[in-house]
């Protein structure tokens, strides 16, 4: 149990941070974070070491999120109101828009958590692929389709801020 | 073994990592002290496979000797049931089954219209013999 609850520790804010991205409000990405290390802990059993713990954790943190929107898995996007969006509510104050934000506003929910996978939690590709439960191509295909809108996006506001400045 | 190269990381990745840091999350003591409490009220699941390894070897015996005692009894039971011998019927004379015909005929009487014929026979063919004979003129 203490062991749990040490490894817990050590990934719960992370965890936090990525469920931030994926619910409509603050209290279900914490409702959600614990509903996780719960179902870790009660089925620690079926955990298979071959797998990173981190990634396991990953899987039943989006299961977990996708329950909470419901059977029809409603986008994110269409849950969240702009004015109490968690995820806006914690970003530091930057010169430039958070790309993260725009991200979500750009990709759909897998390719969102895929590329937040990559490139926030540094996560290899298969990692990637167990904990969306998709295939190594699918991951890679959408890795790379993510890359190319958000590439744009940050493309088009170099010029744009050029253009102004 | 030479040092692995590392891929240098270009700018949307690094913008995409610098933003994630910026996402300043803190878990609140309130959240803390809520998912400590959740987690020393949960009791882990035990895995079945583990459990039914756990099972006594007493218990492998028991189960054994109870189906070879069960599998004896239903073939000691069907054994009982069926006779040592089959069932025959007594034997029953074949007279008494069907009542045979009386074998005691005359031959005679049996061959007698056949020879008759052969008769009539022979005679038509002579007078068809003499008819032929007095057509061609022999």
């Amino acid at each position: 149990m203490d062991a749990f609850t040490d490894l817990a520790r050590h990934h719960r804010e992370r965890l936090l941070r990525f469920l931030l991205t994926r619910c409509a409000s603050f209290a279900d990405a914490e409702d959600v974070l614990q509903d996780t290390l719960i179902a870790a802990y009660r089925y620690i059993h079926s955990y298979d070491p071959r797998w990173r713990f981190s990634t396991w954790l990953y899987r039943i943190a989006i299961r977990n999120a996708a329950k909470l929107r419901g059977p029809d898995h409603v986008q994110i996007g269409d849950l969240r109101d702009e004015d109490n969006d968690p995820l806006q509510k914690c970003i530091a104050w930057s010169e430039s828009e958070n790309l993260w934000v725009n991200a979500r506003r750009l990709l759909n929910d897998e390719v969102f958590a895929a590329m937040w996978l990559r490139y926030a939690e540094d996560m290899s590709v298969k990692d990637i692929s167990q904990a969306l439960d998709r295939s190594v191509s699918w991951t890679k295909v959408n890795l790379m389709r993510g890359r190319r809108v958000l590439d744009a996006e940050l493309n088009d506001a170099a010029t744009k801020s050029e253009a102004y400045g | 073994m030479p040092p692995r190269k590392v891929k240098p990381m270009d700018k949307l990745s690094k913008r995409l990592r610098d933003d994630a840091a910026c996402i300043d999350v803190a878990i609140s003591e309130e959240l803390d002290h809520r998912i400590e409490a959740s987690l020393r009220a949960a009791t882990p699941e035990t895995d079945p496979g583990r459990a039914r390894a756990a099972r006594p070897a007493l218990f492998w015996w028991a189960s054994t000797i109870t189906g070879v005692a069960a599998a004896a009894a239903v073939i000691a039971l069907l054994n009982w049931q069926v006779p040592d011998e089959p069932v025959r019927p007594p034997p029953v004379p074949i007279a008494e089954l069907a009542p045979l015909p009386d074998l005691n005929v005359e031959a005679a009487m049996l061959t007698a219209p056949l020879q008759q014929e052969l008769e009539d026979l022979q005679s038509d063919f002579k007078k068809a013999e003499e008819k032929v004979r007095r057509d061609i003129g022999l």
